[in-house]
């Protein structure tokens, strides 16, 4: 017997909300299928009509959670085409706000997948922590969400000594949280249990079908722009490339909570070291004709911009790749021979934002035609009092 | 592996199916081939520079061609491989049996500028809705949004 489920399309989080239409045999999922543009805003056709400073805070609009990315990668590759260079001030301002978005970012993912699973208290402790650096980012740039720091040649806002004081004090919070979660967070034996070797996608896979970020580092591959291709003042920063080798979603919280750990230790670098000087330059308004390929590791994997300049101040074309979309293809090997109780599990682990959303499942039964509808809280209940019928498995492996 | 090497290694690999090779910037290296040798050229970059990872497809309308980048890169360098097919007959191949992560862009490249995409594994609409107009492709230069006048119910 054949069961479609088709989840989604609508939510607000992303820009790219996603129906999964998935055939599955008894609990097992056969095949998964995707269908975007639910909610396509247009962005890059009206980016072609605007000036480059208004695309600025366009694209800042993308996303809500990686703002900051996309701003940076836009400002950066624009910097580029109008041959001029943000100083050294800026720079490192630009790249402090980058991985204190990150910790945000992980935080809260961590929390989503803790809530998936199962293991709420995980979920209200990341949270809490997450409002530490959420007030950071405010004292810094004035807006929880949308910072809007990044300008064409620099950034908007400098830091003063009483705050750096303030982010140095909260760090240390932090990191004491951080180390707490590597301990309950992977070595608790109920919550490794649930996410180990659920999700998997294999190296081979994980690179034919064009992953990123901590998808495709939890499966072993060595691969992150800030290495790979350092823009800002990522190249003299002391940092490592965090992996897994489990290939599952256990493998991506660890990736993820190293990174944490690894993004603390650049945000002290950073505050240490933070040279003085100007914190912008003065763009000019046009760019020559021109293109850019401009990269940036988003918390949830690379992101790309093509911008293409004809003289004038508006861009010929701008395309954005935003890593979720890259993921997809993965996402859906990952699906296949999986349980419906993973469905929530596995897809929150590429970090889509979708789970923040209620949304509603739709459940056909090919031989009858009789449909029932779920709505995602009622498909993750489904999945919590499944696993609880069955047994822990003893085979999962520790990763620390 | 820096740039120069990556240049010379292309230049040997693929003599003069590679043409106008550039490097604009540290880390980016453009060239240009004919879509006849589109396939040919992504399977040497996978095999011989490790670049099996794609990055994405850019479309750009430049009025008689359409120009599209393909963005590979490795571990060490973005490259960017143009190729360019005519409006009027606007077919490029797909890169899927070398690429299968290709598969999304191809799609969203026939959504947005209308191309055809030949021996693409999956030819369904990504982005447009279902009851999209048909040859209306809305990144092409030509294709203007005017908002349909707006109707109040019962009024005048």
């Amino acid at each position: 017997m054949e069961f479609t489920v088709p989840i989604g399309p609508q939510h607000p989080a992303l820009k790219e909300p996603i129906s999964l239409r998935m055939t599955f045999e008894g609990e097992v999922i056969k095949k998964a299928d995707v269908r975007l543009g639910y909610n396509h805003r247009g962005m890059e056709k009206l980016a072609e009509e605007k000036t480059f400073i208004q695309n600025l805070y366009l694209t800042e609009r993308i996303c809500g959670i990686c703002s900051h990315s996309h701003t940076t990668c836009f400002a950066q590759g624009v910097e580029k085409l109008m041959e001029i260079e943000a100083p050294r001030r800026g720079l490192y301002i630009r790249t402090l706000t980058a991985e204190l978005e990150r910790v945000h970012s992980h935080l809260l993912w961590l929390g989503v997948a803790g809530h998936e699973a199962g293991f709420d208290t995980f979920f209200m402790y990341t949270w809490r922590d997450r409002e530490v650096v959420m007030d950071i980012l405010e004292a810094l740039s004035g807006n929880r969400v949308h910072y809007s720091i990044n300008t064409i040649g620099g950034v908007r806002r400098d830091i003063d000594e009483v705050q750096r004081k303030k982010i140095l004090d909260s760090l240390g919070l932090l990191i004491k949280r951080t180390n707490y979660y590597t301990g309950i967070g992977v070595n608790e034996p109920t919550f490794v249990a649930r996410i180990a070797g659920v999700g998997k996608l294999t190296r081979e896979t994980g690179i034919a079908l064009c992953a990123v970020g901590p998808t495709i580092r939890a499966s072993g591959v060595v691969q992150d722009v800030r290495k790979d291709d350092p823009y800002a003042v990522y190249a003299e920063l002391p940092f490592d490339v965090c992996t897994a080798d489990s290939c599952d979603v256990l493998g991506r919280v660890v990736v993820r909570v190293k990174e944490l750990l690894e993004s603390y230790k650049m945000i002290e670098y950073l505050l240490k070291n933070l040279p003085a000087g100007p914190i912008s330059v003065k763009a000019p308004r046009k760019a020559k004709e021109n293109e850019v390929v401009s990269r940036y590791e988003a918390p949830r994997g690379e992101n790309m911009h093509y911008i293409k300049s004809n003289g004038s101040d508006k861009p010929e074309r701008l395309k954005v790749r935003a890593p979720t979309l890259a993921n997809y293809p993965a996402t859906l090997e990952m699906l296949k021979e999986g349980f419906i109780a993973d469905i929530p599990l596995i897809f929150a682990a590429i970090d889509p934002c979708i789970c923040c959303a209620e949304r509603t499942v739709q459940m056909v039964d090919a031989r009858s035609g009789e449909e029932k509808i779920l709505t995602l809280a009622e498909l993750r209940r489904y999945s919590i009092d499944y696993y609880k019928k069955n047994p822990i498995r003893k085979e999962a492996e520790w990763p620390f | 592996m820096n740039d120069q090497e990556i240049i010379e290694k292309i230049k040997a690999g693929l003599k003069d199916k590679a043409l106008d090779i550039q490097n604009p910037a540290p880390r980016r290296i453009f060239f240009r081939t004919d879509k006849v040798h589109l396939r040919e050229t992504a399977c040497f970059l996978k095999e011989a520079l490790g670049c099996a990872y794609l990055a994405t497809i850019s479309g750009v309308d430049k009025g008689e061609n359409f120009e599209i980048v393909y963005h590979f890169a490795n571990q060490s360098a973005c490259i960017n491989l143009r190729t360019k097919t005519p409006r009027n007959l606007p077919h490029i191949p797909s890169i899927c049996p070398e690429i299968p992560g290709a598969v999304l862009y191809e799609r969203e490249l026939q959504d947005m500028f209308g191309l055809v995409v030949d021996g693409i594994p999956d030819p369904r609409p990504l982005i447009l809705p279902d009851d999209w107009p048909q040859n209306n492709f809305p990144l092409r230069k030509d294709w203007k949004f005017e908002r349909p006048p707006e109707k109040i119910p019962g009024g005048k």
